[in-house]
């Protein structure tokens, strides 16, 4: 039996040639995927070969179907670390900027603080994991996973560029939203299972900002759909690539979303359902040591796809005008981002929370009247013929 | 309802209130970034202090009197008056002090007469146990004492200033003395054996009718620092405070 080299395990093939290949187009990360399987499968189908020659085993972990498995299961990992560390980095620029504009130093822990959040990460962890004995137990945990579990869903839902997608789907943005919209009614629940007053007035401002800054956000949504003609997100950035970004057109529409996308992350300036001058912690009361801090993971993944969003929508997305796709459209995209996170910040840094009354106010008589006007605008750049 | 807190705004600029705090957060980020922010790193870097900063108490154990001064005033009674062996081997009376009691407020310095006590800049006072925050008479010495450390109370007098004089701030010291009742005096001379600087020397004034000696006490105004513990020894308040200006 001749010695069975290591190299003619792993092969890195072409994905696209992968007779399950689940997409049309190239994905980067199910390439990544493949080829940790096949430095991972290869590595063991070698040992295994290695004890026994010629065996079924070894050419069955590398065959087409199980590296198509464990390709696509390995991908999911790759975009949910990448969303985790965009996380952990927009977490580190809010303490950055947040200190600066209060005039103090931030985090100190690491290069540049940077090690701060897995200092906070480690720090949660260890604490005990308690659930208050008169709550609603099922309906306690079940809500705490699912609002992390939504948010978690939704980040990772968000393309980076043309090749970085989960699925690729024509009603893409109408997906995201719908997803987004969830938490909200989870958030009512958990405040409602917690058997708490704070937690359950906590719960009824995140159902009552819902429904004030819902209606608008999707009347913007309308616009943006109604110039592109398309639900799906690679349509509507290249689109924006071919004409123009859509803050041009549709600059009113864009600050109206950037205060819908802030309130629907529960940012600072209505994060009412938190609240924790008033609320001890809102609807968070009860979820002490790791699910509170998931918890805020979770709302930090919201963070990052409300201003993703804001990015597809109106600053065209992983495209640069004149350049186009550049070789890394995904850092174009993130950088983005963390210039929209920035205003996030920026509001949060500067603006007091508003009231329960103020935030129904402020949606339903300027910001709705507001996305009407904006959706005027692009019925008329569109019957005009401008786009 | 809540237009009773825009009334204030002029109209035409209602709703412009979000751009003001914009504006300064945005300018102060800029500023903090280009210069420092106002945070200093403490362990690493510390805040400047002036000399006579109210930090522990300090003690120059050669210039104290042991007059006990420091001990009366105290307002958290932290400071005691112990014996401790001088350079030469005397046993001498100083005081130590409880810094875990000690409220910083500098009255010990500010009353001591010979400026023997002084504050110091040393606010890093944190021990591990209690007794450690004893300090003793010769732990009190702090290094790098210099005049701006002596912090003195003194007063424009109303005498001088009836005078014309104004420029001649006075301290309590200067203007209090011992005085003596002579018919309490028993002679018993416990004065003149607790004065600090020896200012009280007992005179002959007469005989008594068993033919004895009756002293009083005489004392010497400018070594006198009106200390008082010759008004407390005195066991029939013969001797009190007054003002002698």
């Amino acid at each position: 039996m001749p010695y069975n080299s290591i190299l003619n395990w792993i092969v890195f093939t072409d994905p696209m040639q992968n007779g399950y290949y689940p997409y049309s187009v190239y994905n980067l990360p199910y390439d990544i995927g493949l080829k940790l399987w096949e430095l991972l499968g290869g590595l063991i189908a070698w040992l295994i070969n290695l004890l026994v020659p010629g065996n079924c085993v070894s050419t069955w972990l590398v065959c087409d179907q199980v590296a198509n498995v464990f390709a696509i299961i390995l991908m999911v990992v790759v975009i949910f670390a990448v969303g985790f560390i965009i996380n952990l980095t927009m977490i580190w620029e809010e303490r950055k900027v947040l200190g600066r504009m209060m005039d103090r130093r931030a985090t100190k822990i690491g290069p540049l603080g940077y090690f701060q959040c897995l200092a906070d990460g480690l720090k949660t962890f260890m604490k005990e994991n308690i659930a208050p004995k008169k709550a609603d137990k099922k309906i306690y945990w079940w809500a705490l996973a699912l609002v992390i579990g939504v948010s978690v869903l939704v980040a990772c839902m968000v393309p980076l560029s043309g090749r970085w997608f989960i699925a690729d789907y024509g009603t893409g943005l109408l997906i995201i939203f719908g997803l987004f919209a969830l938490a909200p009614f989870l958030i009512l629940c958990a405040g409602w299972a917690q058997n708490n007053k704070y937690s359950l007035i906590g719960g009824l401002r995140a159902a009552e900002l819902m429904i004030s800054y819902e209606i608008p956000m999707l009347l913007l949504l309308t616009g943006v759909i109604l110039m592109t003609g398309s639900f799906n997100i690679n349509d509507i950035v290249n689109a924006q690539y071919e004409n123009t970004w859509y803050i041009i057109p549709q600059f009113l529409g864009f600050i109206v979303f950037l205060i819908c996308a802030i309130a629907e992350s529960e940012r600072v300036p209505f994060d009412l359902s938190e609240a924790e001058a008033e609320l001890v912690e809102g609807w968070q009361t009860e979820y002490a040591g790791m699910k509170w801090g998931l918890i805020m993971l979770g709302d930090y993944f919201r963070g990052y796809v409300a201003c993703a969003l804001v990015v597809i929508m109106y600053l065209g997305g992983w495209m640069l005008p004149y350049f186009g796709s550049t070789p890394v459209p995904e850092l174009v995209f993130i950088a983005k981002v963390f210039l929209v996170f920035f205003i996030f910040v920026w509001a949060r840094a500067a603006l007091p929370r508003v009231r329960t009354d103020q935030i129904l106010n402020i949606g339903w008589k300027i910001l709705m009247p507001l996305a009407v006007v904006n959706l005027a605008i692009v019925i008329a750049l569109r019957m005009g013929g401008v786009f | 309802m809540t237009y009773k807190y825009l009334d204030k705004y002029p109209k035409k600029f209602r709703g412009t209130g979000v751009l003001k705090p914009l504006w300064m957060t945005l300018k102060r980020m800029f500023k903090s970034t280009a210069h420092r922010p106002v945070t200093i790193m403490y362990p690493y870097e510390k805040e400047w202090v002036p000399d006579n900063y109210r930090g522990r108490p300090g003690l120059r154990f050669d210039r104290c009197l042991g007059c006990g001064i420091c001990v009366r005033v105290c307002p958290t009674t932290c400071i005691k008056l112990v014996e401790v062996a001088d350079d030469s081997g005397n046993m001498v009376k100083r005081p130590q002090v409880n810094i875990g009691r000690c409220m910083m407020c500098g009255y010990c310095a500010e009353y001591c007469p010979v400026d023997a006590m002084t504050t110091t800049t040393d606010y890093e006072l944190a021990e591990f146990t209690r007794e450690a925050l004893i300090y003793d008479p010769r732990r009190l010495n702090f290094e790098g004492t210099n005049e701006m450390m002596e912090v003195h109370i003194e007063e424009h007098l109303l005498s001088n200033l009836a005078k014309g004089i104004e420029d001649k701030p006075t301290a309590f010291f200067d203007t209090d003395r011992p005085t003596l009742d002579a018919s309490k005096c028993i002679s018993c001379q416990k004065c003149a054996k607790v004065c600090p600087t020896h200012a009280i020397t007992m005179v002959v004034v007469g005989q008594n009718d068993k033919g004895k000696d009756i002293k009083n006490p005489k004392i010497d105004n400018n070594l006198c620092v009106s200390c008082e513990n010759c008004v407390i020894e005195c066991p029939k308040s013969a001797l009190k405070i007054k003002e002698v200006l």
